[in-house]
Formats: structure tokens, sequence, C-alpha cells
């Protein structure tokens, strides 16, 4: 029997402790319990744009879509049909640091459903035949008489439907122009041009290079019972001698050295703006958590000062919307502002902002915001723990980006350790105003 | 899950659910009038967390962050849903401030608000997408309620007055029909006793009278287009008006929009559409029902050259299964598939309060979800095709989002 190096993991708001199995081969397998009648495997690999470059930006989201297109022993549509057939909901996403695949699906009578989901799971996620027929052959974007569209026009409408979206606009705009060098840089979509042309062989090698054992972590998530189910995962993922390789370490990237601002226009009525700052490792969890803590208290809710300040006190209707968000990645995360206004108002829009970032630095927060930011935070990690979709995301995200779950266990800790001096000298630290790019979409008409 | 009628009248549901640490409770109360202003119920919903006797706008927004309490009030319609969130510890809080908002609200600086809805609604209008739903609505329940979208409250809201909106508040605290449903960690009796403790000042009429107007049925095929000579996809809606969720047709409706197109990756529409023809990455079929009648419809973003293509491609879906009777495979992945799915509804404390909820409000009974289980498991291949053909051969509602060039183009 297959040995693991087992590590528990004590995870809030969960009955049982998340275990961790680390096979010899080097992909680790981790089981969380919940109860109830739903059920969740999830692969998590460690590639996405991060892994890309100029001549294959896109390529790892399209490797995402081509995955479902059949292996030796099942052809393409028979994984979803199956488990479809079953009340499953089967999907996968890209992102800049990692690819998953996921399917939720009740248990079923004596667990049926688990053991053939994992059985098409492990068979999708390890002999993938990616097909010419259904990548569709490579064509020129200005020849308006291609008969025969597969997969590729699929993502390129993907592409599409984002060029119609204002806020993903707006973020591609921020995101190309806040770094300079590492590939975050690129939108994880890659263009229409590179999706066009890309081959069946590069896709392959890609696939090759990056779905490896230590590369993938999969996560069982449900009403089962992990001594059973362990000895399956790891029998189902049978790597047969597949080799690891090392991931590509990218430098990390700086902040630009002073405000940069970058302005587009759509055929828009309002005008959309996004601040944006570069931040630490996800690793580094105790300034990552400030930086959250930070986005509650200045755009989070009814309560939080931009929402009052900008919008509910405000002498003018400068604001539409208003908040903050915050990414974490492998090589950094991003803060960013975002909000929604009047076009006729862009400059007084941006100074507002400024002024209660300003304000935040220099005055720092009270007692009470910081008490707020906390519940919080804790509220949202609780939330996140009632769904098994939900517990498996969080697992596979940690897993992927910070290489292990000891952030978790020490969560509630970290949260209830923050000082609100801590949380100033991380405004003042990491959302310096110069060191800050914006991006703007505006009307039209507002073109000059 | 366990029935109990509180001292006002409110019929309640309580379900116990062991270890789970938030607690949802639900309060539906039925709509029974028109709105008379276009956006009465909604910026009525808005206002009742913008300030009472005893908290600011302010004061409420502070308490519900600090506890991570959530309280909202959705307008849906034919109901406005409170909906009560938060950790079992800050249940009290929690029902103090709803209690406080029920009871005492001010409505105070209403122009403030309608400044922000105006604000919000022209920033979703700015999104293709948004854009023409709201117009499909407009199309398929022309004059009617139901198919109020955006644009119509942009037209009225401005002539809303504090006292049309008192006058709502008193018909909801005193008159209208409520329910409600608890999903929680809480035994029966505490929970009750802090319902009692803080909804007494309210009361649920059970027989008031019900006055809203039905939706026109469409007499011929209707078609909106909206040009966008940016837009780098088509959105299109086609859509038929379908009967109301009290129908007998329901289990088998849900079953068609299963088979057409709302099955994730392998239902028929996302087959064709898009896994053989290449045509977009989102398409889908959607069922919506109401009290008063209800929708289907199928919706592409496709490529502008492609809107007769889709168009085609709707066409010959809709008739595949009007005419031609589904295999007893199809049929059976049909049933497995929207009886699973049907356990995602109730997977959270909230979700099943809001499923729960939503029965009773019906008066379909807190158990209808067994009930309609087992209603889809009989349904046959006949009884699929007959739907289809009674609904889908009726008149449709096009609405079509897309550069000038391209609509004439399609010619349709």
């Amino acid at each position: 029997m297959e040995k693991f190096k087992i590590t528990k993991i004590n995870y809030p708001y969960l009955e049982k402790p998340v275990e961790i199995y680390e096979r010899e081969c080097g992909h680790k397998i981790v089981f969380a319990y919940k109860k109830g009648e739903l059920i969740n495997i999830s692969s998590w690999v460690k590639t996405g744009s991060i892994n890309e470059n100029d001549k294959n930006n896109g390529i790892s989201h399209f490797l995402e879509h081509l995955m479902f297109k059949g292996t030796k022993k099942h052809k393409a549509g028979e994984f979803d049909r199956i488990l479809e057939s079953r009340g499953a909901i089967v999907n996968a996403a890209t992102w800049k640091d990692y690819t998953f695949y996921y399917v939720t699906i009740p248990k079923g009578l004596d667990e049926k459903n688990f053991k053939d989901t994992l059985d098409l799971h492990a068979d999708m996620m390890l002999n993938p035949v990616i097909p010419d027929n259904e990548i569709g052959e490579p064509f020129d974007l200005n020849n308006p008489d291609i008969k025969v569209k597969r997969e590729r026009h699929v993502v390129i409408e993907e592409i599409r439907m984002r060029k119609d979206q204002p806020w993903t606009l707006v973020y591609n705009n921020l995101n190309s122009n806040m770094y300079t060098s590492h590939p975050y840089k690129r939108d994880v979509i890659g263009n229409e041009e590179i999706i066009s042309k890309i081959t069946r062989e590069e896709v392959l090698n890609y696939y090759k290079t990056h779905y490896t054992p230590n590369n993938i972590t999969t996560i069982i998530t449900g009403d089962l019972n992990p001594d059973e189910v362990i000895p399956m995962v790891a029998e189902k993922f049978d790597f047969n001698g597949r080799e690891n390789r090392n991931n590509e370490v990218f430098p990390l990237d700086v902040p630009v050295k002073e405000l940069k601002i970058y302005e587009n226009y759509s055929q828009i009525n309002t005008g959309f703006l996004m601040f944006g700052w570069l931040c630490p490792i996800a690793a580094d969890i105790k300034n990552s958590t400030l930086l959250e803590t930070i986005g509650i208290i200045l755009g989070e809710g009814a309560s939080s000062r931009l929402y009052r300040e900008l919008i509910e006190k405000a002498t003018k209707p400068v604001f539409n919307i208003v908040s903050t968000d915050y990414y974490s990645f492998r090589d950094g995360g991003n803060f960013f502002i975002q909000a929604n206004f009047k076009p006729e108002y862009k400059t007084e829009a941006i100074d507002m902002i400024k002024n209660q970032l300003l304000k935040i630095q220099t005055n720092g927060i009270n007692e009470n915001e910081l008490k707020k930011a906390k519940k919080k935070l804790k509220a949202e990690f609780a939330e996140n723990s009632e769904t098994v979709s939900d517990i498996a995301d969080t697992i596979g995200s940690y897993m992927t980006i910070c290489n292990n779950l000891n952030c978790v266990e020490t969560y509630v800790k970290t949260i209830e350790e923050i000082t609100k001096e801590e949380v100033q000298k991380a405004a003042q630290e990491y959302l310096d105003i110069n060191k800050s790019v914006i991006s703007i979409l505006m009307p039209e008409s507002y073109k000059t | 899950m366990e029935k109990y009628t509180l001292k006002n009248g409110i019929k309640t549901i309580i379900k116990k659910n062991k270890n789970t640490p938030r607690t949802a409770i639900v309060m539906y109360v039925k709509l029974n009038k028109d709105e008379t202003k276009y956006g009465l119920y909604y910026l009525f919903s808005r206002m009742l967390l913008k300030g009472t006797k005893k908290y600011s706008s302010e004061d409420i927004a502070n308490i519900l962050d600090e506890n991570a309490i959530d309280i909202s009030v959705d307008k849906k319609a034919d109901y406005i849903r409170f909906k009560l969130l938060c950790l079992n510890e800050d249940v009290n809080k929690g029902l103090e401030i709803l209690q406080e908002i029920i009871e005492n609200s001010t409505f105070d600086d209403i122009d403030k608000e309608i400044i922000k809805i105006k604000g919000e609604f022209q920033a979703d209008l700015d999104s293709a997408k948004i854009k023409a739903q709201d117009e499909y609505y407009r199309t398929i329940f022309k004059n009617h309620t139901y198919g109020i979208g955006r644009n119509e409250i942009l037209e009225q809201i401005d002539s809303i007055t504090k006292e049309d909106l008192k006058s709502v508040y008193d018909e909801i605290k005193y008159k209208s029909q409520k329910n409600i449903a608890i999903v929680s960690d809480f035994d029966k009796e505490e929970i009750i006793k802090l319902l009692e403790n803080h909804l007494n000042g309210i009361k649920s009429e059970e027989k008031e009278e019900f006055k809203r107007t039905s939706a026109e049925a469409l007499e011929s095929n209707r078609v909106s287009i909206i040009k966008k000579e940016d837009a780098n996809q088509a959105q299109i809606f086609q859509g038929w008006q379908f009967p109301s969720i009290y129908s007998k047709d329901y289990p088998t409706i849900l079953l068609l929009n299963t088979i057409l197109g709302s099955s994730g990756l392998s239902s028929r529409l996302f087959l064709e559409l898009r896994e053989k023809q290449g045509l977009a990455y989102t398409v889908r079929s959607v069922f919506e029902s109401f009290m008063l009648s209800s929708h289907f419809f199928v919706y592409i973003a496709t490529e502008p050259k492609n809107i007769k293509t889709s168009l085609n491609g709707f066409k010959t879906e809709i008739d595949k299964i009007m005419k031609e009777i589904i295999s007893d495979e199809e049929l059976e992945n049909a049933k497995n598939n929207a009886i699973g799915k049907r356990q995602f509804y109730t997977e959270t404390n909230l979700l099943e309060a809001i499923l729960r909820g939503y029965y009773e409000f019906l008066d379909l009974g807190w158990d209808y979800e067994e009930k309609l289980i087992n209603s889809l498991k009989s349904v046959t291949k006949e009884d699929i095709i007959k739907i289809a053909k009674k609904y889908f051969s009726t008149p449709n509602a096009l609405c079509i989002l897309a550069p000038e060039k391209y609509i004439k183009e399609a010619n349709f």
C-alpha cells in the first residue's frame, strides 16, 4: 500500500481537521470532512498565465477548455453527460497562478457517484487526447468564410464577451500597466490572434510541461471516510512515472515610481475607474490580512469609509458605485479601489478617492473599525465553510499559491492579533498614491 | 421542519440544522397591488435600511457590519423578501435591527436614495447584456409589472413621494400576507421566543384582496432591436410566455428546460450551438416562473455576423423538441440531472430557508420540494413533446442588440 506523508490542519468552522496526504511522486491529496449529501472533487494545477509569454498568452485557459474533449476511454462530451445526468455541477477555471477542475455531485447510493466521478475526473486530468477535430483548424481572423468552428471559436467568443464588459476593460488596462516584466501583466484569456493560430502540438507540450504530479493537488470534500477514499484517489491518479519539473521563478515586479493614469473610451454613459497597487506575496499572510482589513474599512459594505463619505454624505452626486477589492497572488497581490462615476466629475472623483486614502494613511483607523473588520473577516471565513465547493476552493487556492494550509490553521489568530498601528503602517507602505496606477474608461463623447 | 403560527398571525416554519454556525431567517411579504409608480416597491425596499426613529442610516450600517449581520430587503416580482443572516451568537441583535426597520423606518432623504438608484441603473445599462435583457422583459411583458426594467423606473422614480412610501409601509406592516422560514442550530422554543419578542409590532392578513393585473398574452410575435455600434457580440433573447408556477405543467417545463438549455455542459443548445457550431461561449435557456405568468427564453451572445445562424439554431432546436419524441435515455438523464441538482438548493441554511419559505409563500407547502421531485419522476416523453408544442407554438418575443449593419444583414 502506498505510503503518504500526512499533515493534519485544524480548519476553522469545520467539524474535523483537514488532512493533507503527500505522495512520493509529489501529487498531494487533501481531504476535508463536511456533513451532507453533496461531495466535491477538485484538482488544482499550478499553472495559469504566470507560465505564459507574449507568443502563447491564453494557452492555459485554452487547454482548460480542451481538457473536456475526451480521453482514450471517454469521447468528448461523455464526461459532462454522465456526470450532469446525475445532478452534478461540472466546470473549470483558469487564473494567473492556477487552473482548476471540479465536480460537485450528490454522493449517491453506496457512494457510487463518488467512485464514478473520481474515475472520470482522474482520467480527464491524466489522459486528455485533445483531438484536432475538437480544437478546430488554425485560421486567419480576417477570413470571413470559416465554415467549421470548434473550440478555438468558443474561446474567441469568450474574448469578445469580455470586450463588451466595461469593468473587464478597465481592469485589463490597469493590470497590463501595473507590471513591467512579470507575466501577471497579461490577460489570462489571451487574445484572438494567438488563439486563432495556436497548434495542437503547442497545447500538448504545455500540458506535458505543467500537468506534473508535483503541480497538482486533488481535493476531496464531503461526508466520506478518508481511510477508504485516499487510497482510491491515489490509485486513480496513477501518474505512471510522469516526471516532475521545477516551476519557473520570476523576479517580483516593483511598483511604478510615479502615479500613472491611463484613459480609454467606449460607447458608455458613465465613467469607470480603478486604482491599483502591487502588494505582498500570498505567503505573507500577515500583510495580506492587513490589506484585506484596510479593504473592509475603506470600501466593503454600507458602513465603509468610501461609501459613507463619497456616496451617503456626498454634497454632489459624483459616484454611483465605489468599493475596494484584494486579489491574492503567489508573486504579489493587488489592492484595488474601483468606482463608477458621473463622467463630468472625473477629476473630482480621483481627488476624492485620493483624499480618503490619505486620511487612513495619516490618521489611521479607530477601534470600532478594527473590531468590525476582524468580525467580518471571521464571518467571511465561516461563510466559505458552508458548502463543499467553497471549502474546496479555499483549500485549493491556499495549496496552490501558498503551497500549504498552515495559514488557515492560524488564520483566526492572525486576525485577532491585528493592531490599528499595523493597519496604518500597511496603508502607508503598500498604498502610496505615488506608486499607484489608475485606469479610466470614459464615454466616447469625452474624447478630446 | 416544524410549522408554527406566531401571535401576530405570521405562519412560520422552523428547521434545526445541527452544528451550523450561521442562522438564516427569511420573511416573505406578498405584493397584492400593482405599484402606482414604477420603482415604488424597489425604492421602498431600499429605504428600509436608510434610517429609523432610533437609528440613522449610518448607525444601521455600522451595527450590521460590526456584527457581521447581513440584513437585506429584496424586491422581487411578486413579493418583498427580508433576509437576516448572521452568526448564531448575533441573532438577537439581528432581530432587534430587523424589528426596528420593519416598525420604525422614517423614509427621510428619499431624494438622495433616488439619485443613487438612478446612478446605479445608468452604470448597469452600460452593460450590453443588461440593456438587452431589460428590453427583452419589456417586450415579452409589455405593460405589465413583470416587464418593468431600469428605463421605466428611471422615468418615474422622481415622482415618488414620502407619502407614497408610507402608504406602502402601512400595507406591509399591518395588512400584507407574510410568512417566515428559519433554518439554524437553534431549538424551536428558543427561536420562537426571540421572534415573538421582536416581531410583535406587525400583523399578517391571510385573506387580503389580490388586485394585481394579469399579464397580457402575446397575440403576435414582437421584435425589439437595440443598435449598439461598438458591440463585439450580438445579444439575442427569444422568449415565450409560459404558465405560472401553479400550473400542472410546471414539472414538465422544468425538464424541458433541462433538456434544452439549463443543464450546464450537456444540454441540446450547448451541444449544438456551442460545441458543434462554435457560435458562442454563452448559450442557454432559462425558465422563470412567477405567480401570474412565467416565461421561457433562449439566450446567446455571439459575434454579430452570426445573428441569422443563431436564430436558425434556436428554431431548429425548438422545432425538434416540438416534433421529435425524446429518447428514454435523454429523459432519464434529464430527470436525474434536475433532481440531483435540487440538492444544491438546500445546501446552506440560507438557501433552504429561501426555498422552503418560498413554497409556503406560494401556499404550496414547505414540503413542495419533495412533491415536486415525485412529479418530476413521473413525467413522460409524451408529456415533454405535448408541453413543447403547447407553448412554443405561441407567439414569441425577440430582442437583439447589435451594430446596425449586422441587424440589417440578418434580414429576419
